[in-house]
């Protein structure tokens, strides 16, 4: 017993972890039950969440089912890429179309086992010269004991585990993902204006308008695509930025988030508890610490 | 002590008659481990280098195996070219195909890994094994793959040993090991597949993929590049299929999936993916958890 009982953490009583871990062993050795092996049955299930979020999601009655996924390629037409002005729609577009198909195909495998959404999806997305690739990989949930598909419309949303249980405590609820890309030339620079400006540190005013245009259509695209789910705003929205790596004179900007909705009557706030860590960092060793200074 | 089976080194079983014990664990993870009552015994760890080529696993494919090789099992799906005898350079046939051989030889190469550091396990008279971190990588440029599988063996103090005298395992180590338990998930072992899949691209997939003109029509917008999508959504099916092979009812929870992409030029390519979580067993009815307290860390 600490002098100070209030700064002990309120984790479980040792001697109870000790006696489930000694339950575990035990059920461990005797030989699996024929058939079902787990106790509660149902399907097996497969999950990439930590048992943090696991955990999480169960505190607010919902339950992970499968692993679920979506994968899509578009190709972007050849010569796109040569130098322009204003917009590259051809690849605004496959970028757009390929995260559609890959949101279809996961919304689709989700439906199929019966969840009523899929969370923690881990997005990776490509762009080369000629194809835009786009891998959704997520677990679909559903909500503790419901049985069969849902008639709710399936949600698909990167958020964790953990943000998940949180959005759903405060009365919000996710509705899908919103996404906007777009791609952009930075015009060239009349051959003059390239001679002033070479020996200066000035503003290139046409990289910085182009990066100006990719944003704003970006982002406007992405805000689009919440109004259409009839969401409330996006959350967790993450972005990417720069120049092509295969075509330096393009700016690419991608936005993507997840669009959430109130349901409840008001906001519930969570009122955290404010936590003072006695934990020092992690220190490693350093090779060089033993020569002294 | 049990005695050191055939195949493990002498030095494995003197390790673990000195006395004194040996593990991975960081010291939160430790800690954690004795709070569950988990009695570290030693570091115990499986090997097995495999020849590794991308083809010809086996000896018995060639590099056309999908079409000659007597051995070779699993899904395919063909793609017949829609413009006919263009020229002998025209890509007038397409396939994607799993790879049996491929995943087969990884198989045989982890179960080894595995099989080694399990046995360890047992002669040190383990009932599990817990913090479980596992890679193969190519050794060098031999030409060669290393599997190994590594973890901290434990017994359960005052526990009965597991079914078999087979320790189960996990990659689990600390809190969240104990988390699960109290959740009511017991470790039953670690669970891996690799699956891999090759595309044979056909003249569509060749043109969308490299940007090649190709004078029939296509690649006038964008265009989804079906054949190599469908390749991306099969590699992860069979990988997944795989794994619930080896669950026998139980669950999988924290699973790991990386898919990696080598491009092969002209539209072909050749996907491999691998996943790995845990197999767990409930053990007791779930016990609902009281919902977890916000905070704010305060530096």
């Amino acid at each position: 017993m600490t002098a100070h009982p209030e700064l002990e953490g309120a984790g479980p009583d040792p001697a109870v972890l000790k006696d489930e871990m000694r339950a575990a062993a035990e059920f461990l050795s005797r030989p699996p039950p024929s058939g079902r092996s787990s106790k509660g049955g149902g399907a097996p299930r497969t999950s990439d969440l930590s048992v943090d979020e696991e955990f999480a999601l169960h505190s607010v009655g919902w339950e992970p089912i499968q692993l679920v996924c979506g994968v899509s390629l578009y190709s972007i037409p050849m010569g796109v890429w040569n130098w322009g002005q204003g917009e590259i729609g051809p690849a605004s577009t496959a970028y757009a179309r390929a995260f559609a198909a890959a949101t279809h195909r996961i919304h689709r495998e989700c439906t199929d086992v019966g969840g009523r959404g899929v969370v923690g999806v881990h997005i990776e997305s490509e762009v080369h010269r000629h194809h835009v690739d786009v891998a959704l990989v997520g677990t679909a949930v559903r909500a503790v004991g419901s049985k069969g598909p849902s008639a709710d419309p399936v949600f698909v949303s990167d958020l964790s585990g953990r943000d998940f249980a949180l959005l759903h405590a405060s009365g919000w609820e996710p509705l899908g993902l919103a996404v906007g890309a777009s791609f952009v030339y930075a015009p060239r620079r009349s051959a003059g204006m390239a001679i002033k400006q070479k020996s200066q540190n000035v503003e290139l005013a046409n990289f910085t308008e182009a990066m100006y245009s990719a944003r704003e259509s970006a982002m406007e695209r992405m805000q689009r695509a919440a109004l259409e789910m009839d969401g409330t705003g996006v959350v967790e929205v993450k972005v990417t930025e720069g120049p092509m790596g295969f075509a330096r004179h393009a700016i690419g900007f991608t936005a993507y988030g997840t669009v959430v909705r109130l349901v409840a009557g008001r906001h519930r706030p969570l009122r955290p508890r404010m936590v003072l860590p006695v934990d020092d960092p992690v220190v490693r060793f350093e090779a060089a610490a033993i020569r002294g200074k | 002590m049990a005695d050191v089976p055939a195949d493990l080194p002498e030095a494995a079983g003197r390790r673990f008659a000195d006395g004194a014990f040996t593990s991975a664990l960081t010291v939160p993870d430790f800690a954690a481990c004795l709070q569950l009552g988990l009695e570290p015994i030693g570091y115990v760890q499986g090997f097995c280098v495999m020849q590794w080529r991308w083809y010809g696993m086996g000896a018995t494919f060639g590099p056309f195996g999908q079409f000659t090789g007597p051995g070779n099992r699993g899904w395919s799906e063909n793609w017949p070219c829609p413009h006919g005898l263009v020229s002998a350079e025209h890509r007038g046939f397409g396939q994607n195909y799993e790879q049996s051989w491929i995943e087969d030889a990884w198989r045989q190469g982890f179960d080894a890994a595995y099989g080694r550091m399990v046995e360890e396990a047992t002669s040190a008279g383990a009932h599990g094994v817990v913090g479980v971190v596992d890679a193969s990588e190519p050794l060098g440029d031999l030409g060669v793959l290393e599997f190994r599988v590594q973890g901290t063996a434990v017994r359960v103090v005052g526990g009965r040993a597991p079914a078999g005298g087979r320790p189960w395992t996990t990659y689990l180590a600390g809190q969240r090991l104990a988390k699960s338990i109290e959740a009511g998930f017991a470790p039953v072992s670690i669970a891996a597949a690799v699956s891999s899949v090759r595309v044979w691209a056909y003249c569509v997939t060749e043109y969308l993929t490299e940007g090649s003109s190709p004078g029939w029509g296509y690649q006038v917008a964008a265009t989804e590049i079906e054949q190599t999508a469908r390749a991306h959504m099969a590699v992860r099916r069979i990988a997944r299929d795989q794994v619930r092979s080896q669950l026998h009812g139980d669950s999988f929870h924290g699973a790991s999936m990386v898919t990696r992409q080598r491009e092969l030029g002209q539209g072909d390519a050749e996907l491999q993916c691998t996943l790995r979580g845990n197999r767990v067993r409930r053990f007791k009815e779930f016990d609902p958890l009281p919902p977890p307290q916000p905070t704010v860390r305060l530096r």
